[in-house]
């Protein structure tokens, strides 16, 4: 531990200021509170703040980044994230700190996020103990209010004097470039940064009626509570602010910026919330998460139990801003979960600490939010609204996907959606993709001529697996759409015939017009080693039609089929799976011979913007292809 | 082939169409991409060929739901550019004043002065394809109108509370200060840019498609704000779309 | 001569702010009718106040106009502020004062530059002038940018300002914006020069018409008054801004949905030519020699000239905004809190609150209870006052012109019309209500 004066001090933030390599930024007031912001001086700081508005993370996830930018003439390229100054924050409380450490697990779990990792290796963190609490904070329940690493220099303050605990090289290094007058610490200082952060432990005027490592018991007991989450969430505004003032947030959501010349732009990503009312809808109007209760509690779910059976951790760090931003003080989460804890006692609920989960947190590989150049090579219209795209990307490669797999569509000026593949990886020079006319985007690509370009980023998604199924009898059930994905595994089977057993198709549609891919399924009935049974909902009279007439449940029945060895692969709209499930569960399927795919809002299609996130499982990483029997118990699946 | 484009105003202050003005420059980089064939304010020549109206101002009379009407024909898109033309704006202030006890003392014989009636955002009357929200808009927000529409898609708008962009902003919230906010059911998109320059939220964008008024209308009276004056609030921009509901 | 028959109407004039129509009926050489006729709809601005909070007021009224925002706001919290007592300090004062200047500069600008310039340089607007003569609009949009620019730092934005409020800012610029913003007006002077260059250069296309008659505005001992001063007329001794309504006496007309106004004649004309008749020697010195330029000097009776005022003014806001920003750093811009609400002790009262907005002289009048509620409005506002002087300027003007085409005819009305750069919305805002 090290001694400095705080005029020394002062003088050690005002010579990093004068540096013009660095930008420097520090906790300065703001109306009646207080805010990181740029120092134009060490006058400006005020290191006895209670809480700022907004979180540090500010610096290295900005409210609005740009990640790529396009030229139709050339393509689309990143934003180098490295071209940034490196940044000093001087003052971060410890459980500002203690979320950095969280996001940074989150931002590079699986796919590491380069925006975020280069601005964070090129900062520099001078933490302060808390001098002054405010009257939201828990920070101390939840084990944040001080901490041993995750800064490079920790001031406490000694009235006259700061001791400064050295976290790392770099702010060694700091001390040494910029400070004058640095003494060690003797027995007196140390004592007394001992005494002063016991005091903060005793600071919290909010208290839990229980230990926190209770909460992801709570909560798990907690989901279906008759009435609770709608009465706790009735005066609920949907405003947004407990998320976007949080630490440990991240939601993002990505939006296309064309300049007015309409030939170039940026492709730029903005906080996001998930108790936001759009947050789960997606082009053709649904929305997965729709009222108010359902998104407020998903906000408990993701900080207290779905992150920690991920992490380990609770993504709560205590610092009580969503609770004093919340006009309708509904978002304390101390009032909340005793509410919660008192209610379970009442019903007479056993809880018991959880178990240590299974944390396996790898970066495998770099985020690319950059699309591939591609052009058009086919385009052939299926339906009224429905058209079949043959797609071959610039640089000559190949998409190599997993059936079931998606991609992410780019066009110019316009944004990004997700759209399965549908075809074979069997066929290896292009890629065909069925696209409905819905939002924005599908009704661009569908004026967009053979010859023109596209971006695509994937494959993405988890797939169907091919080498498992192998062996295994095959009946498919597509809805509608859900015939395009369908067939990117359909038409591989039939490529690799000989590994499989025996393969039936069944296809619904609300009338005949509708019916996709219409010549290459009929070709189906010629063969004698497939089983195909189309049906549609009813035929108007000017339509002709011979096949079924019903539900496609009602085609269910018709096929003979051994429980034991067949493997149902559904894909329909999301009405449909409940039915067809109920029926197969009747012809004794087991669950886990039951494989869907599911279809979300999906931005980022890697599992960090939060978009897709159905309970703990992320749709575009841990999907879109799911086996039932493992999202049979997921609330929000079906 | 470039666009036509009209511009149209009915009763407003013509402020929104300022804001196209004060494109500055930028006017210059949109003159490449469409053809104007009306705007009063600026030009002498009109033309009833055009396939973008923009349209500014509420419906205050009957004789302007002709004129309305005839545009919706013209046009392939109507674009309605500034609260009074989307929500109603400040002119649908006056719907709540009890018309009946109110009577216009007027010199002479002035009887197109009692042509008035509720003051109207102009959807009650024709079909509309994108809004401009704002009292005035901002030229940001009608630039990205309009790059949408030119790209041919559907322009997105938030539809969540200026809170979102508040927050985004750092801004220290008007209750906390001791001020009264509408923010909170307030259609974003404006970045928050009153509550920027030091005050609150008004409500000029409108509500939000679902906004829990209830529940505002209860922290506007926790705060200490008396219901009467709470009830004020929402009239003031609010006036047409509270009483659709 | 005397058999010219023929009819001219104007549906909605061009180039002008809201909506007014011309009405011409010549028969045997003989002038029928000769009409300036408002058919905009009325807003009743007036009504809506009415029982409404005295914070709420300056945010109401500015919506009267979109061009002049600034003024009505301003006009509005002198009102309210002269009828509770509350007084603003002297640094409020000067940046209220550069906002008049950021507001005259915006609205004379685009008068002159897109609604006048057209017509004198023989085309129907300032879109051809985009191919044909670039260079100079790209300086009139820089001069434009330039007044937003320094209105957006002032007082938030340009159109409802919502810096503006009662007692004083909400937020107010650094010293450090205002130096910059300084700098910015300084460099603005050859561009300045160069568009009144232009404008000298198509000066012979500026009619040369004179009919006498009473100018109105405000004037004050210490400057050329735009925020500040007495009622002042050509005709008669200058008055305090409550006895607006001895000068105004607005008066209902058939052909219009706005009033009408007179004095001691039958009509007056307010705006950049009446300040300019009554506060020359307040003018600033580069201002001077602009007007100087096209000799114009007081009194002129030419409304055409009005451009030209609105030309020479824009120097003077530019000049005296210097000379403000200097004042300011000389005595050391006094920091106020973020988001600065003025104390305020809410009492009953009345008073008028008097400005000078791009056309002419504004006035709001209100009467507040003990509650700080409004009981009673009344706003006039200066295109009102010019109707008129609009309407006699044409029956001048037309016989004069008889021997012209029809179409040479219609655009000298019309010209006649934009010279008093009319807003016409802001006109309409009301008629008079009584309530039971």
């Amino acid at each position: 531990m090290r001694i400095i004066s705080k005029e020394d001090f002062n003088k050690f933030v005002n010579s990093l200021i004068k540096d013009n390599s660095l930008n420097v930024a520090g906790v300065k007031s703001k109306g009646n509170k207080f805010a990181f912001g740029q120092l134009e001086s060490a006058g400006e700081l005020r290191l006895d703040y209670d809480v700022t508005l907004l979180p540090p993370k500010k610096y290295f996830f900005p409210q609005r980044e740009t990640l790529v930018t396009y030229d139709v003439a050339n393509g689309y390229s990143a934003k180098d994230p490295a071209e940034i100054k490196p940044t000093v924050i001087v003052g971060v409380h410890p459980y500002d700190i203690a979320a950095l450490l969280q996001m940074d697990e989150t931002f590079r779990e699986t796919k590491s996020d380069p925006y975020y990792s280069e601005k964070r290796k090129s900062s520099i963190i001078i933490g302060v103990n808390i001098q002054n609490m405010s009257k939201s904070c828990f920070a101390p329940q939840m084990g944040c209010a001080t901490i041993d690493q995750g800064y490079d220099l920790m001031l406490t303050d000694l009235g006259n004097r700061y001791a400064i605990t050295i976290g790392s090289h770099k702010g060694a290094e700091l001390l040494e470039k910029y400070a004058q007058n640095v003494t060690d610490a003797i027995a007196r200082d140390i004592q007394l940064v001992g005494q002063k952060k016991r005091e903060i432990m005793s600071a919290a005027t909010q208290k839990f009626d229980f230990e926190t490592e209770l909460i992801p018991e709570l909560l798990s007991k907690s989901y279906e509570e008759n009435g609770f989450w709608e009465k706790h969430a009735e005066t609920c505004l949907a405003c947004g602010s407990c998320v976007l003032v949080c630490p440990t947030c991240y939601c993002f959501d990505v939006k296309e910026n064309p300049d007015l010349s309409l030939k170039q732009g940026e492709r730029l990503r903005t906080w996001d919330g998930c108790l936001l009312e759009d947050f789960a809808k997606i082009a053709s109007g649904e929305n997965f998460r729709p009222t108010r209760p359902n998104r407020y509690r998903h906000r408990y779910f993701k900080k207290g139990k779905y992150l920690f059976d991920r992490f380990g951790f609770i993504s709560c760090v205590g610092c009580g801003r969503c609770s004093s931003n919340c006009l309708p003080d509904i978002a304390n989460p101390v009032n909340l979960f005793n509410d919660m804890y008192h209610e379970a006692l009442n019903m007479g609920v056993k809880m018991v600490p959880p178990s240590e989960p299974e944390i396996n947190i790898r970066t495998e590989s770099k985020i690319n939010f950059v699309p591939k150049l591609a052009t058009i090579v086919k385009k052939v219209p299926m339906t009224a609204n429905e058209m079949l795209f043959e797609i071959k990307l610039d640089d000559g490669s190949i998409l190599n996907h997993k059936p079931g797999q998606f991609v992410e569509v780019s066009v110019f000026g316009v944004g990004e959606a997700p759209i399965s593949v549908s075809s074979s990886p069997t066929k290896k020079e292009t890629f065909q993709l069925c696209v409905r006319k819905m939002g924005s985007l599908t009704t661009k690509l569908h004026m967009l001529n053979v010859g023109e370009k596209v971006g695509i980023r994937g494959p993405f998604g988890h797939g169907f697996d091919t080498e498992f199924l192998k062996g295994k009898d095959l009946l498919f059930v597509a809805g509608g759409l859900g015939i395009a994905p369908l067939r990117s595994l359909f038409n591989y089977v039939l490529d690799n015939r000989d590994y499989y057993g025996r393969v039936t198709l069944l296809y619904g549609c609300k009338e005949p017009r509708e019916l996709l891919f219409g010549e290459e399924l009929i070709a189906l009935e010629k063969r004698a080693d497939v089983e195909y049974k189309p049906t549609v909902d009813w035929c108007p009279e000017n339509e002709i039609w011979s096949g079924n007439i019903g539900v496609i449940t009602t085609l269910i029945p018709q096929v003979n089929f051994d429980p034991e060895t067949t493997y149902a692969i559904v894909v329909g709209p999301p009405i449909m799976y409940k039915f067809v499930i109920a029926d197969l569960k009747k012809r004794n399927v087991p669950d886990d011979h039951i494989i869907i795919s599911l279809e979300r809002r999906m931005k980022c299609g890697v599992g960090k913007c939060g978009h897709c996130q159905i309970n703990q499982l992320y749709v575009c990483k841990d999907g879109p292809v799911f086996n039932y029997s493992k999202i049979k118990g997921i609330p929000e699946a079906l | 082939m470039k666009p036509k484009v009209a511009f149209f105003d009915f009763a407003g202050c013509e402020g929104d169409q300022l804001q196209i003005a004060n494109l500055e420059e930028e006017i210059l980089t949109l003159l490449g991409h469409v053809e104007v064939v009306s705007f009063r304010e600026v030009m002498k020549e009109h033309s009833d060929n055009y396939d973008i109206a923009f349209v500014e101002g509420s419906c205050t009379r009957l004789q302007d739901e002709e004129r309305l009407k005839q545009i919706r024909k013209n046009a392939k898109i109507v674009v309605a550019i500034g609260s009074c033309a989307t929500i109603g704006g400040i002119n649908s202030l006056k719907n709540h004043k009890d018309l009946v006890n109110v009577r216009q003392t007027v010199y002479g014989n002035k009887a197109n002065l009692f042509d008035t009636y509720a003051a109207r955002p102009i959807d009650a009357v024709i079909p509309v394809d994108a809004y401009v929200h704002g009292c005035p808009m901002t030229k940001e927000e009608f630039l990205h109108v309009v790059k949408s529409l030119l790209l041919g898609k559907k322009p997105e708008i938030p539809n969540y509370p200026v809170c979102v962009e508040c927050k985004k902003n750092e801004n220290v919230c008007a209750f906390e200060r001791g001020q009264f906010c509408v923010g909170t059911v307030t259609r974003a998109g404006c970045n928050s840019c009153c509550v920027n320059e030091g005050t609150i939220c008004w409500g000029c964008r409108g509500l939000v498609d679902n906004p829990n008024e209830n529940s505002q209308k209860e922290v506007l009276i926790k705060y200490g704000l008396t219901v009467d004056d709470t009830i004020n609030k929402f009239k003031l921009y609010f006036g047409w779309q509270e009483m659709k509901k | 001569m005397e058999n010219k028959n023929f009819n001219v109407e104007v549906h909605h004039v061009t180039r002008v702010e809201g909506h007014g129509n011309i009405y011409v009926n010549v028969k045997n050489g003989t002038i029928e009718r000769c009409e300036w006729n408002i058919s905009e709809a009325p807003r009743f601005f007036e009504a809506m106040v009415v029982g409404r909070q005295w914070s709420e007021l300056h945010h109401i009224t500015s919506r009267i106009c979109g061009i002049c925002s600034i003024g009505h706001t301003l006009a509005s919290l002198k009102a309210t502020e002269a009828a509770m007592g509350i007084n603003i300090s002297d640094q409020d004062l000067k940046l209220r004062k550069l906002a008049l200047h950021a507001e005259n500069l915006q609205s004379h600008v685009l008068h002159v530059g897109f609604l006048v310039l057209p017509d004198l340089m023989g085309v129907g607007s300032v879109i051809p002038l985009a191919s044909s003569n670039p260079s100079e609009v790209k300086t009139v949009l820089g001069l434009h940018r330039l007044a937003n620019e320094m209105s957006n730092l002032v007082c938030g934005r340009t159109t409802h300002p919502q810096r503006l409020i009662p007692g004083g800012f909400s937020k107010i610029p650094t010293m450090k914006e205002l130096t910059a913003l300084r700098e910015k007006l300084k460099a603005s002077v050859p561009a300045l020069q160069a568009f009144a260059k232009l404008l000298q250069s198509l000066a012979p296309k500026i009619p040369e018409f004179v009919r006498e008659t009473e100018f109105i505005s405000l004037t004050s001992p210490s400057e050329y008054a735009l925020y500040d001063g007495k009622i002042a007329s050509t005709d008669t001794d200058a008055a305090p801004a409550r006895e607006y309504l001895s000068f105004t006496n607005e008066y209902v007309v058939p052909q219009s949905t706005a009033k009408w106004a007179k004095h001691v004649r039958e009509s007056y004309m307010v705006g950049a030519l009446a300040r300019l008749n009554i506060n020359y020697d307040k003018l600033s010195p580069l201002a001077k020699k602009t007007a100087e330029m096209f000799g114009l000097k007081p009194v002129c009776h030419n409304p055409f000239m009005n451009s030209v005022a609105q030309l020479v003014e824009v120097v003077h806001s530019v000049e005296d905004s210097i000379k403000l920003i200097n004042e300011l750093e000389a005595a050391g811009l006094k920091r106020q809190p973020d988001y600065n609400v003025p104390e305020v002790h809410v009492k009953a009262g009345q008073d008028v609150g008097a400005v000078e907005v791009p056309r002419g002289i504004l006035f709001h009048d209100y009467t507040y209870n003990e509650k700080g509620v409004c009981t009673k409005a009344n706003c006039i506002i200066p295109t009102n006052q010019n109707h008129g002087n609009i309407e006699l300027d044409m029956k001048a003007l037309l016989p004069k012109i008889l021997d012209k085409t029809e179409k040479e005819i219609e655009l000298s009305l019309e010209m006649l019309v934009r010279a008093y750069d009319p807003c016409i919305s802001c006109s309409t805002h009301a008629v008079k209500v009584h309530f039971i």
